[in-house]
């Protein structure tokens, strides 16, 4: 018999939860970071959602959150005109890079020596992090905020969304645009998928997938509802996304044919992301909650248990979730 | 009807108390020197390692010892905004957070018991 998902809960967050990001799979597992604009991004372990910390030091909302690929960097972007490097296992601020505007996004290289920014002063901005009171390399062209920008092709090119209703496709050295998709409506996500270079845009309430080196569309898929944000599993089998009406949708990526919807959250659904290993998909909504759900639902994996038949007849069928035991989590 | 999916147990939330990043995890443990690599770079040196820790290690049991020290004499703090006050110290917190004083002296009144953000002090001086 099919069973009914349990999204895990993750609370701690005050306010809405912005951006989240995944770290690779490393030696201890794989972590999650959040954004949240209460200004306090925090570390979680990636397969139960446990708390590992809080980067304290932010004096304004977080809008974007990254780890590097071991998981032993952070980066968080802020309103407060900051963009900070983090060491994701003491929790210390290591690097204050300070912008003329909002920052809104941040990624690493693959070899964690480069940090790429972006934000509202419409300046995508390269950091040596070897290197770190040296001026950055700058490039400059989109006419709006910049929501989200990209290292991708091996962290020779840059991708860029921003409010100006644009997509473009930089090269690092050159700094000269390469490509440029214009779209009716501002970009509201952008997802770039190194394996198989596929690009995921949200936008209005569609969720359309191009390819990442030429920019040419493979395909796109009209949701019920204004999407925020989509996610395409790491197998490209299955792609997940969520917005306005608080579900979570998942889709078959090959037929593009809605095959569940979730509710869940108590708020939009602003970030949704896969885990490294698929097991999960984790999403941040502006209820100030993560919540984790699983992809093969039913299946043993980090905090979900498969119950055989016999044993549902047992009390455990509505051991679920019920009012948490723990008084100490507090919002 | 579908059954929903059995759960271990929620998903820790954070710790009142503290910014965590327990440095008694397994991943602490064996991650740690990486923790005072940032002045050396990479490629780091074991000597030169050591001897930077050493430094470390003195120039922070100078300070812990500057804090109990402190405790119960006027301190001035210089802080942002051009403030300067006064008060007693009495302590501060694990992560040098908070510092909380009594009789703090401000421009507008004294205040009996307080707590001043360390990120908003400059530099705090008392006499020995």
């Amino acid at each position: 018999m099919a069973m009914r998902q349990t999204p895990l809960t993750c609370s701690g967050h005050t306010r809405p939860v912005v951006d989240l990001a995944f770290s690779g799979i490393t030696p201890y597992g794989y972590f999650l970071i959040s954004a949240c604009k209460d200004g306090k991004p925090m570390l979680r372990q990636g397969d139960t959602g446990d708390w590992i910390g809080t980067f304290l030091g932010h004096k304004g909302a977080v809008w974007g959150a990254t780890l590097n690929k071991d998981a032993t960097k952070a980066a968080t972007a802020a309103a407060d005109f900051t963009a900070k490097v983090w060491d994701a296992v003491t929790g210390d601020e290591v690097l204050t890079l300070a912008h003329k505007h909002i920052v809104k996004s941040v990624n690493f290289t693959q070899d964690s020596s480069c940090l790429l920014t972006g934000g509202n002063d419409k300046t995508i901005r390269i950091y040596d992090l070897n290197k770190p009171e040296a001026e950055p390399q700058e490039i400059t062209g989109h006419t709006s905020a910049i929501k989200k920008a990209l290292w991708c092709n091996n962290d020779t090119q840059i991708l860029s969304a921003a409010d100006d209703k644009t997509v473009r496709l930089w090269d690092r050295n050159s700094t000269a645009v390469v490509k440029h998709l214009s779209f009716d409506m501002s970009v509201s996500s952008m997802e770039y998928i190194p394996d198989g270079e596929v690009l995921v845009i949200t936008y209005g309430k569609t969720i359309a997938f191009y390819n990442a080196l030429s920019l040419d569309m493979i395909k796109t898929v009209d949701a019920p509802a204004s999407i925020h944000t989509a996610s395409l599993h790491p197998d490209k089998d299955f792609f997940v996304a969520g917005g306005d009406d608080f579900k979570l949708y998942k889709y078959d990526y090959g037929t593009k044919e809605e095959l569940e919807s979730y509710k869940g959250h108590f708020g939009p659904v602003h970030c949704v992301r896969f885990s490294p290993d698929g097991e999960l998909y984790a999403s941040g909504s502006e209820d100030g909650t993560l919540r984790l759900w699983q992809t093969e639902v039913g299946k043993t994996y980090g905090l979900w248990k498969c119950v055989l038949p016999e044993e549902l007849v047992s009390e455990n069928s509505d051991t679920i979730y019920c009012t948490p035991a723990a008084p100490e989590i507090k919002a | 009807m579908r059954n929903p999916v059995s759960v271990l147990r929620l998903p820790r939330g954070p710790d009142p108390n503290s910014r965590g990043f327990d440095p008694n995890s397994p991943r602490f443990l064996a991650l740690c020197p990486t923790s005072i690599s940032s002045s050396t770079g990479s490629g780091s040196d074991p000597v030169q390692m050591g001897e930077e820790q050493c430094a470390r290690s003195a120039l922070r049991e100078g300070f812990l010892r500057a804090l109990v020290a402190m405790t119960n004499k006027p301190v001035q703090f210089d802080m942002y905004e051009r403030v300067k006050v006064h008060a007693t110290f009495g302590s501060s917190d694990i992560d040098v957070l908070n510092f909380q004083v009594s009789d703090l002296h401000t421009p507008i009144g004294v205040q009996k018991e307080a707590l001043l953000r360390c990120q908003d002090v400059i530099l705090y001086s008392f006499d020995l």
